[in-house]
């Protein structure tokens, strides 16, 4: 086996943080590499100095032992270099195959766009690759499994042989999953490709991956065989002390209904029925899990539940109070919070510091007002400064720029946010999407307490062992409609799969 | 890091401005002017006398007030492309009710003519607002051709109901009595104490969107309006406020024009002042300082421009060209700021990198 790619002594510094540090590491030909590491521990930085996205500031870089001089996402693609970031740069408006073809488009008579040769062409990766999807679907219409499936698309079109992924699970189903994990294994079988998976799922690098890296606050720890290493020995490793996966301990009984959901109807983006006919209700004291493949409707219940989707049809009350198409603020004075499904469209303004996003919904609080209307930015940074801390948020500090953090952390702004409200009624969607194991574990143990403390919590995760660790009673859902409803210890993540593609429903089984 | 932020962009401004100037001297050469004589008549133009010095402060004042009507919108996600109708609207009704109002004191005529000012033009505003907001209409597209309905009005009213009794004016209303003028600063020229209410009104556009819980709000609702609205803000209501009072200050800049130098309303009262207001904004990046600063910039070329016709008879076309260039050139700011922070950024690293590696070798 010959080294594709080298490494040698590759260092990078942004402003106040050395992202990697003195790095050398080569990567085999034909094999799947594994590079796992807390949220900036520079695995992202790394990868994006392959793909030409970062110029290191120090140290050299080999691909097939030619020494790379310019950086440039260009120059990487004509190394033959692709690279799947965690999030996805597809135009919605276009399609599959516009969207494949995109920067390369096939001509007709050298000058127009030839829409239906580069429906052929994505016809027949499609087939090679067997990366199952329709050409001709609309980017914005489809799921996103399928929008990943055209990512990687796009850069096999270009030719890549070396593929970087970069937290591609952390948006998949778990039978998502397993279909990528085959594709991969099949490119790597069949096509001899070099796959880079950047994750923090070890479960996922036991199950993909020929050899693995492990950085640190950007440092390389340690790159070992696969076969050699187990998920604890890779989870100290990555967090240099050892971890305790702790049983949650959860307490008390359910109290009184907080969430109670009627017969709700409600239209997805296209005005096409997403939620049909749910009724539920939530307690004090508990966590009602939501176990459903993507694009079940959980999102647009969860949407309309806290004032952000119009309701069609049905009710909904929160704390005793009728919350049926109030605005999002009106639910929130009823006494909910809400950790949504994608914080970077709705639950954070990006370009705004942490200690703004931090504020929001508390700006109007006496201590930050001076006669009702001069914001006093000293007790604002000083309120921000203590979130910051309590919550463990890792980044530049509080004036750093939200859109430049790490998802993880990103994620601890949100829930430092919405968890300090200490409402009654929590919303919880997608916690831990995109956050390493270090936060998560975080996560679930904040959640337990504010259940243990008396609050009714929806929770809705395209992760089954999330639902299943932290949920009381778990209710499945396809295609708009509840299948079943189990308490949490009485059925199998096996089972629930059939609830959850709709291939039983309950009463049948 | 704020502080240097600004001072970067106040760099990169002059940078920009100095190529710029480099273009149209090269452009002046080759045309067969001297670029010195000619740019020392632009400066002449703009500085030589008082009344030189007024008229370019009275124009910079109206780029201002129409460069911060534009800034608010934008902190709010909305662009108000129809300013110039609201400042026109402002200006004949301003001027029709102090000659309602002829004989009664200057207290009361002014303030109830900046009010109605005001009113109309915040109405003006609040049309496309409200479309915007509960139609979805693109505001774009109703500011303009709201600009065009309020420029024929503007003319048929000056023309008919409100037309001035001197027959030699075919379109204006009448004569604002010389009891509601406001007092010159500089003899001669439109300088007027008006200035010293945009002064005002500019320093408290800058204290609303910087310092308040407001302006806090505002900024959330144009960075991310569906956040905003997850985090209960009325999102609706301050987008259509903002609106209104962004055709406020227009209505009101439409006042100033009248009340301040022309005396009269007429077509004069504004040549499409608010669409180069809206450039100096564009330019400023809606920030309200720069926005002071670039209206100033713009001010003394466009009258510097007039000297130099006259002195070093530099044709107008010209000047055109040359401030094209300069608007490109400060429209390129931002690039050049990026790449300015960018060389700094690479050789601090690169420093850090060196001495930590030093640093530690030492300490082995």
């Amino acid at each position: 086996m010959t080294d594709e790619i080298r490494f040698e002594h590759i260092s990078m510094e942004f402003p106040g943080v050395l992202a990697n540090d003195d790095i050398s590491l080569s990567i085999r030909d034909g094999e799947v590499f594994a590079l796992v590491g807390e949220n900036g521990a520079g695995k992202s930085t790394l990868m994006n100095i392959l793909y030409g996205i970062n110029t290191p500031t120090a140290g050299e870089l080999y691909v097939r032992g030619e020494k790379v001089t310019t950086f440039s996402p260009k120059a990487a693609i004509d190394r033959g270099i692709g690279m799947v970031h965690q999030h996805f740069m597809l135009v919605p408006s276009f399609t599959v195959a516009q969207n494949i073809v995109l920067g390369r488009e096939p001509k007709n008579a050298g000058v127009l766009f030839d829409n239906r040769k580069a429906e052929k062409l994505t016809r027949e990766l499609v087939e090679e690759y067997g990366l199952e999807v329709d050409p001709s679907a609309e980017i914005r219409d489809i799921s996103v499994g399928l929008q990943q499936r055209v990512e990687i698309l796009k850069t096999l079109y270009r030719g890549a042989d070396i593929l970087i992924l970069d937290e591609p699970t952390a948006v998949l189903t778990p039978q998502e999953t397993d279909e990528l994990f085959e594709v991969i294994r099949r490119i790597v079988r069949e096509k001899q490709m070099t796959v880079i998976i950047i994750t923090h799922k070890l479960n996922e690098v036991m199950a993909i991956s020929d050899r693995v890296g492990v950085m640190r606050q950007g440092k390389l720890i340690g790159v070992e065989e696969t076969k050699n290493v187990n998920e604890k020995i890779l989870a100290s490793m990555m967090v240099g002390r050892p971890v305790l996966f702790d049983h949650l301990e959860k307490a008390g009984e359910p109290g009184e209904v907080a969430i109670k959901v009627d017969d709700l109807y409600v239209a997805d983006n296209r005005g096409l029925p997403a939620v049909r006919g749910v009724s539920l209700e939530v307690k004090k004291g508990e966590v009602l899990g939501i176990a459903a493949i993507e694009g079940n409707g959980q999102s647009e219940l969860l949407e309309a539940i806290t004032g952000l989707r119009k309701i069609n049809r049905g009710t909904v009350a929160v704390c005793g109070r009728d919350a049926t198409n109030h605005t999002p603020g009106e639910i929130r004075d009823m006494g909910l919070s809400h950790v949504p499904e994608d914080r970077l469209s709705t639950g954070v303004d990006k370009l705004a510091s942490v200690a703004d996003n931090l504020l929001v919904g508390r700006q109007k609080e006496k201590r930050f007002n001076l006669l009702g209307f001069h914001q006093r930015r000293s007790t604002v940074e000083r309120y921000a400064e203590e979130l910051y801390r309590k919550f463990d948020i890792r980044g530049a500090g509080i004036h750093t720029e939200v859109g430049s953090m790490s998802g993880g952390n990103m994620q601890k702004v949100v829930v430092a946010r919405e968890f300090t409200f200490d409402t009654p009624v929590l919303v919880i969607s997608q916690p831990t999407r995109g956050v390493d194991i270090g936060a998560m574990e975080f996560f679930h143990t904040r959640i337990i307490e504010k259940r243990n403390e008396g609050a009714a919590i929806l929770l809705s995760s395209a992760d089954l062992d999330e639902v299943f660790r932290l949920s009381d009673r778990i209710i499945t859902l396809y295609e708009g409609k509840i299948t079943g409803e189990f308490s949490a210890n009485a059925i199998t993540k096996e089972e629930i799969g059939f609830y959850m593609t709709g291939s039983r429903k309950e009463g049948e089984a | 890091m704020k502080k240097r932020l600004n001072v970067g962009y106040l760099v990169a401004l002059l940078i920009s401005l100095a190529v710029a100037l480099l273009i149209g001297a090269a452009i002046l050469a080759i045309s067969g002017h001297n670029p010195l004589v000619a740019y020392r008549a632009l400066l002449g133009g703009a500085f030589s006398n008082g009344r030189h010095i007024g008229d370019m402060l009275e124009y910079a004042m109206v780029l201002c007030l129409c460069g911060l009507a534009c800034d608010i919108g934008s902190r709010v996600g909305i662009f108000n492309v129809g300013g110039e109708g609201q400042l026109l609207l402002g200006a004949i009704f301003a001027a029709q009710i102090g000659v309602w109002l002829d004989g009664t004191s200057a207290w009361i005529a002014i303030p109830l003519a900046a009010l109605g000012a005001m009113a109309v033009g915040g109405f003006y505003a609040w049309i496309p607002g409200v479309l915007k907001v509960k139609l979805k209409v693109n505001e774009v597209i109703t500011t303009i051709m709201l600009n065009t309905v309020a420029a024929f009005l503007c003319q048929f009213l000056a023309k008919g109901p409100w037309k001035n009794a001197n027959k030699n004016i075919v379109a204006g209303t009448g004569n604002l009595p010389s009891a509601f003028w406001f007092s010159k600063l500089v003899p001669g020229s439109n300088l007027s104490t008006a200035i010293i209410f945009s002064a005002i009104i500019t320093f408290l556009v800058w204290y609303i969107l910087q310092k308040t819980t407001k302006g806090y709000e505002m900024r959330l609702t144009g960075d991310n309006p569906r956040f905003a609205l997850f985090a209960g803000l009325k999102t609706d209501r301050i987008v259509i406020i903002t609106m209104v009072i962004s055709g406020m200050m227009c209505g009101l800049c439409g006042m100033f024009r009248v009340y301040g130098a022309e005396h009269i309303y007429k077509s004069s009262v504004s040549n499409e002042y608010y669409f180069e207001g809206l450039m100096v904004a564009m330019i400023a990046q809606y920030q309200p300082l720069p926005t002071v600063i670039i209206s100033l910039i713009f001010a003394i070329l466009k009258i510097g421009a007039m000297g130099m016709e006259t002195a070093a008879g530099v044709p107008k076309q010209l000047y055109l060209i040359i401030q094209t260039v300069v608007i490109f050139c400060m429209a390129a700011e931002t690039g050049i700021r990026v790449a300015i922070g960018k060389a700094r950024e690479k050789r601090q690293a690169a420093l850090d990198i060196k001495t930590r590696r030093e640093g530690g070798a030492a300490h082995e």
